[in-house]
């Protein structure tokens, strides 16, 4: 029973992070049709950042804003510079220049900040809440990755579905031509889209960091598992993204605690694949309608 | 009738040409000739003033952390010795290259220090999978292949005779380790914690060959090459099985994920972890975090003694703590002044350097024992034959014959315990070392585990000269 309640609320702090990681691929896969590889690379930059910040001595809630600002626009940079040139080109030259991306920025972060691995400090405690005399593996710093990405995810459906802005977002993703004749300058939203990801993944980065050994890499395997969660999902809602990463948090946490942890991996993508298979559009997509 | 008559010429001018390549050839011949006859080496990587080494280590990727100051400590050693007028008037040149753990990278790059660097031998290459990724090539080109990084059961067999283990195999760790805890926590629940790779396998099979079957209650394992957060399931696992103590075998940054959700679900039993894993210096920065909150310090925090603290491992060299010990004063001295980079800096003497200049040290001692006329065949010979009175910082002294090619086989049990004292180091402030047992030998087979009653190596003159 003990064992069972601590898998289950691993498996949900751990899919709040898959799940922050997966919102930053949909946000830009739905925006521009690009899977960005780089989106790990880049929250550990930014993470990077975070770090040096609160070495300086600055609090850690300043630092917390700040790198969410400056993902934001690392973001928008990335896209503006790198992204943009490779508009209406086929789609694989973004994905080489995004693969690009991720090994240029941990070889940067290697050779400023060294490729040992270091803690990174954690907002709340992360000694798990007592439940009378026993601890359940689900800290404050838990409660508080949990809300922080339900907060995000609500913020981003919200923008999309009650602003002028996301029905603009909305528009230039679906059909970018007619956007643009309507006036809808779908360039900037672009720019907006990755600008978004970016500080999406920058939140996933400073979630991850203190539970994992903070290096360059930190990312990479949480990239693997925000990229299943994100198909689960469907590639194009947020909310999607929120339930894939739930459901592949606890996928592999309970394969994890139950058959082996070295199943995992597996288990994500077994998972990845029994969706593909059963609903290739993903568990909230509508793609499959708009491709004929 | 022009091509007819200029044909010849072209002709006897390549005659010509091959002519003369053929008398420089010869020339040149005679000049190596005449070099090995004055008595110098012909051998690969051996000049009359110089010894060219190579080695594959990550640098950088999931490996690095720890691992990368290794070779720059080894070098520090090399400058020293090389300051001082080198080995026999040879100064070491040491090439290290960046495989990041990548055995297709290692097999890449020692074919690059092979053929296009001619070492003379490959000298403290990291890893398990990496360097049975290379033995069989070193092996075809008979180039020695020493003191590996690494202590699987693997290093010690006639098929590859001119290569050579150096750390204990994981198997004598766990064995040692294994009768400590028979005979220290007799009738409590064992659970097991283990990298699913030899380093894991090796050593609990140690651990196995002491602790009655009917005492380990759980096995977890991890996957190193998806090693990323927090390892929650496994510890809950053992937590579950009521496992009182642990025994680990980890490599430093596994050590901290699986410390830090044990510690968030209040589980705190008694860790008995191997020395891979277990360097105070090298795991307490991973755990920081968890001791100190960020709102109220900045993320430097004074690393966690509270979760190290108790742990119980086994140490081959001289704990990092005993700062009066007269290896680790030469140690400091040598890491302080030759390390270019900022390896003494950052990490100041941890069980990674000390690891690299004791490596570093053994080879320095295997050229003096080979003597002047080296040849590959020499310093083999030499280790076949003078290791055991080699002066390193080992606990118990090389074990080098022509039947066993594992180095040190021997270690003692410590407890790292703020009770005897901390110590510092530019990462933090540590628990100091306990020891808990005496020196012990064992060998990777059924054969008992010893006490080690000879004596302990000590400095040499020279070395000691240089802590002043």
């Amino acid at each position: 029973m003990r064992l069972f309640v601590n898998v289950l609320l691993s498996g949900v702090a751990q899919g709040m992070v898959f799940a922050a990681i997966a919102l930053g691929l949909v946000l830009i896969s739905r925006a521009t049709g690009v899977i960005n590889f780089a989106q790990g690379a880049m929250a550990m930059f930014t993470t990077f950042l975070a770090y040096t910040l609160l070495e300086h001595g600055i609090g850690y809630w300043p630092a917390f804003v700040a790198t969410l600002a400056i993902g934001f626009v690392f973001g928008g940079l990335v896209e503006r510079t790198l992204m943009r040139p490779l508009q209406g080109k086929s789609p694989l030259n973004a994905v080489i220049v995004t693969i690009g991306l991720l090994v240029v920025l941990e070889g940067l972060a290697g050779s400023i900040w060294g490729n040992t691995s270091r803690g990174f400090p954690a907002a709340f405690s992360q000694q798990g809440l007592a439940i009378g005399t026993t601890r359940v593996a689900f800290s404050t710093f838990d409660v508080f990755t949990v809300g922080a990405v339900v907060v995000l995810v609500a913020a981003i459906v919200a923008l999309f579905r009650w602003t002028n802005l996301g029905l603009r977002m909305r528009a230039g993703a679906f059909a970018p031509e007619v956007a643009r004749l309507l006036g809808v300058r779908v360039g900037r939203l672009f720019t907006l889209g990755w600008a978004l990801a970016c500080a999406a993944g920058s939140l996933a980065g400073l979630l991850v960091a203190p539970v994992s050994s903070f290096s360059p890499y930190y990312m990479d395997l949480y990239l693997i598992y925000g990229f299943v969660a994100a198909v689960l999902g469907g590639l194009v809602s947020p909310v999607g993204a929120l339930v894939g990463g739930l459901v592949t948090g606890l996928a592999t946490a309970f394969v994890g605690g139950y058959l082996g942890s070295n199943l995992e991996p597996m288990a994500a993508l077994v998972l990845l694949l029994i969706v593909l298979m059963a609903r290739p559009q993903g568990l909230f997509g509508t793609a499959i309608a708009r491709r004929v | 009738m022009r091509r007819r008559g200029r044909r010849p010429v072209l002709y006897r001018s390549w005659v010509a040409v091959g002519a003369a390549s053929v008398v420089l050839l010869a020339a040149c011949g005679a000049g190596v000739g005449w070099t090995s006859g004055a008595g110098a080496a012909s051998t690969t990587g051996v000049t009359k003033s110089s010894i060219t080494i190579g080695a594959t280590v990550p640098l950088t990727g999931p490996a690095a952390p720890g691992y990368s100051e290794i070779a720059p400590a080894m070098d520090a050693v090399f400058k020293w010795v090389n300051a001082h007028g080198g080995v026999y008037g040879r100064k070491i040149k040491y090439i290290y290259l960046n495989d990041k753990y990548d055995p297709s990278t290692t097999a890449k790059l020692t074919r690059k220090l092979v053929l296009t660097d001619h070492i003379f031998a490959d000298v403290g290459s990291l890893g398990t999978p990496t360097d049975l990724a290379i033995q069989k090539y070193l092996h075809a080109e008979k180039v020695p292949h020493l003191f590996i990084e690494s202590g699987c059961n693997c290093w010690s067999t006639s098929k590859y005779p001119e290569e050579l283990g150096w750390q204990p195999p994981y198997t004598t760790d766990g064995k040692i380790l294994g009768m400590y805890i028979k005979t220290h926590f007799p009738g409590k629940k064992i659970g097991e914690l283990y990298q699913d790779t030899e380093f894991g396998k090796d050593f609990m099979k140690g651990i196995q060959m002491e602790v009655p079957a009917s005492a380990i209650v759980s096995k977890q394992s991890y996957d190193v090459t998806t090693l990323a957060g927090a390892m929650t399931t496994q510890m809950a696992a053992l937590q579950a099985a009521g496992a009182q103590v642990v025994a680990m075998a980890t490599i430093p940054a596994a050590t901290a994920l699986a410390m830090l959700p044990a510690y968030a679900i209040g589980y705190t039993p008694q860790y008995v972890v191997d020395n891979v894993g277990a360097d105070a210096p090298t795991v307490g920065p991973l755990l920081s975090s968890f001791t100190q909150l960020a709102t109220k310090t900045s993320s430097k925090a004074a690393a966690a003694p509270g979760l190290l603290n108790g742990v119980i491992t086994n140490i081959y060299m001289p704990a990092e703590s005993t700062a009066t010990n007269p290896w680790i004063k030469v140690e400091k001295a040598i890491l302080e002044k030759y390390t270019t980079t900022t390896v003494w800096k950052k990490h100041g003497l941890d069980g990674n350097t000390e690891y690299g200049v004791a490596l570093g040290y053994t080879f320095v001692q295997a050229l003096q024992a080979a003597g002047k006329n080296l040849t590959r065949t020499s310093l083999m010979h030499a280790l076949d034959t003078k290791a055991k009175s080699f002066h390193t910082p080992g606990l118990v002294p090389l074990r080098y014959s022509t039947k066993v090619h594992y180095g040190y086989m021997g270690s003692e049990v410590v407890q790292e315990t703020t009770a005897a004292g901390t110590f510092k180091t530019p990462a933090g402030t540590w628990p100091s070392t306990k020891v808990l047992s005496p020196v012990y030998t064992t060998t990777t087979g059924r054969g008992p585990v010893k006490k080690y009653t000879g004596k302990v190596p000590s400095v040499p003159k020279a070395l000691a000269k240089l802590a002043g």
